[in-house]
């Protein structure tokens, strides 16, 4: 159902009957493959039926990511034509809307840097990943980040080819990320990274973000869009 | 006969190839991988395109430049050229 409100809330904000929108959500135990991806190529099915791991696929491009309950998506929804984002170019978007995440990390001590294509490292590790698109009269932009996750199982679950991995002189998905517990070496919540990427979109964008909870509308169009897509095989595992 | 490639984009990002070639004509394409492309949509209009188009790289450069003109989509992470090295790439295995 997350990535059906992942799709609603872009769709409404561009038809104009929402506000521009910065939603926070995780999912227990799911790995969640781009739209281009090969779920056969990409997952190990096995581990994944072993870890109780589901298998689900977003409207947007990019890489498979691993969500578990210590892991932070934030999804940034903007009307096309948008002060922040004028120029339809989407890697400008990429590098333009992680900038309130890359700040928000830094204020928590965490040496967040953007990395093009749609990454957020620090020294070199990647401690996020984001994915995003301009359609539906909208500007959509999410991201994932590793706060407390369980990079033991990220490694299992995820099949990462060897083109991916050879131009990075490391042997496995699990050595080129990192958490933001891991870079502060200390426990730290989902919420407290939530807040501090507010106070980072904040001032990096100079706009006041204001709590709130989904429109009936909104409600609506997620459910229908779970029941005709997103609860459907042929759309998560197909090709 | 059944080919694939696996092909690493100048962006960072893999295009995973899997076609049928028959007597040097693609068949059927599927174009995989973990790139950007915009309408989403176009994939497939790329792949139908491909289809009975010579595996040569004049024919598939010319056949992927239309693709881009004609839709307009726009990618991040991979060019068009990224896709015909890769379609071409699967000559090599």
């Amino acid at each position: 159902m997350n990535l059906a409100v992942e799709e609603a809330i872009p769709r409404m904000v561009g038809e104009g009957k929402a506000p521009s929108t910065v939603r926070f959500w995780h999912n227990s135990n799911t790995i969640v493959i781009g739209c281009f991806q090969s779920a056969k190529l990409e997952v190990n099915m096995q581990a994944c039926k072993e870890t109780g791991t589901e298998i689900v696929r977003r409207f947007t491009g990019g890489g498979a990511v691993y969500h578990d309950s210590g892991n932070l998506n934030y999804a940034i929804s903007l009307p096309k034509g948008h002060r922040l984002v004028p120029d339809h170019n989407l890697q400008s978007v990429f590098q333009r809307l992680s900038e309130g995440a890359v700040e928000g990390l830094r204020r928590l001590g965490v040496k967040a840097e953007f990395q093009p294509v749609n990454d957020i490292q620090v020294d070199g590790k990647k401690v996020s990943g984001a994915a995003g698109s301009i359609r539906w009269n909208s500007v959509f932009h999410h991201g994932c980040i590793l706060v407390n996750s369980d990079l033991s199982i990220l490694g299992k679950v995820l099949n990462v080819p060897r083109a991916k991995l050879e131009d990075r002189h490391v042997a496995s998905v699990q050595k080129r990320v990192t958490t933001v517990r891991d870079e502060l070496g200390r426990d730290i919540s989902t919420r407290e990274v939530a807040d501090a990427i507010v106070g980072g979109i904040e001032s990096c964008y100079e706009v006041r973000v204001e709590s709130g909870v989904l429109m009936k509308e909104e409600v609506g169009l997620a459910e229908e869009l779970y029941q005709t897509k997103y609860s459907r095989l042929e759309w998560n595992l197909e090709p | 006969m059944e080919r694939s490639a696996d092909y690493k984009a100048s962006g960072g990002k893999l295009v995973r190839i899997r076609l049928t070639e028959e007597a040097g004509h693609i068949r059927s394409v599927r174009i995989t991988g973990d790139f950007f492309l915009i309408p989403e949509e176009s994939i497939g209009k790329l792949e139908k395109m491909l289809e009975d188009t010579p595996l040569r790289e004049q024919e598939i450069r010319l056949l992927v430049n239309r693709f881009y003109s004609a839709t307009q989509a726009q990618g991040a992470g991979v060019t068009p050229e990224d896709f015909v090295k890769a379609l071409l790439s699967t000559r090599e295995v």
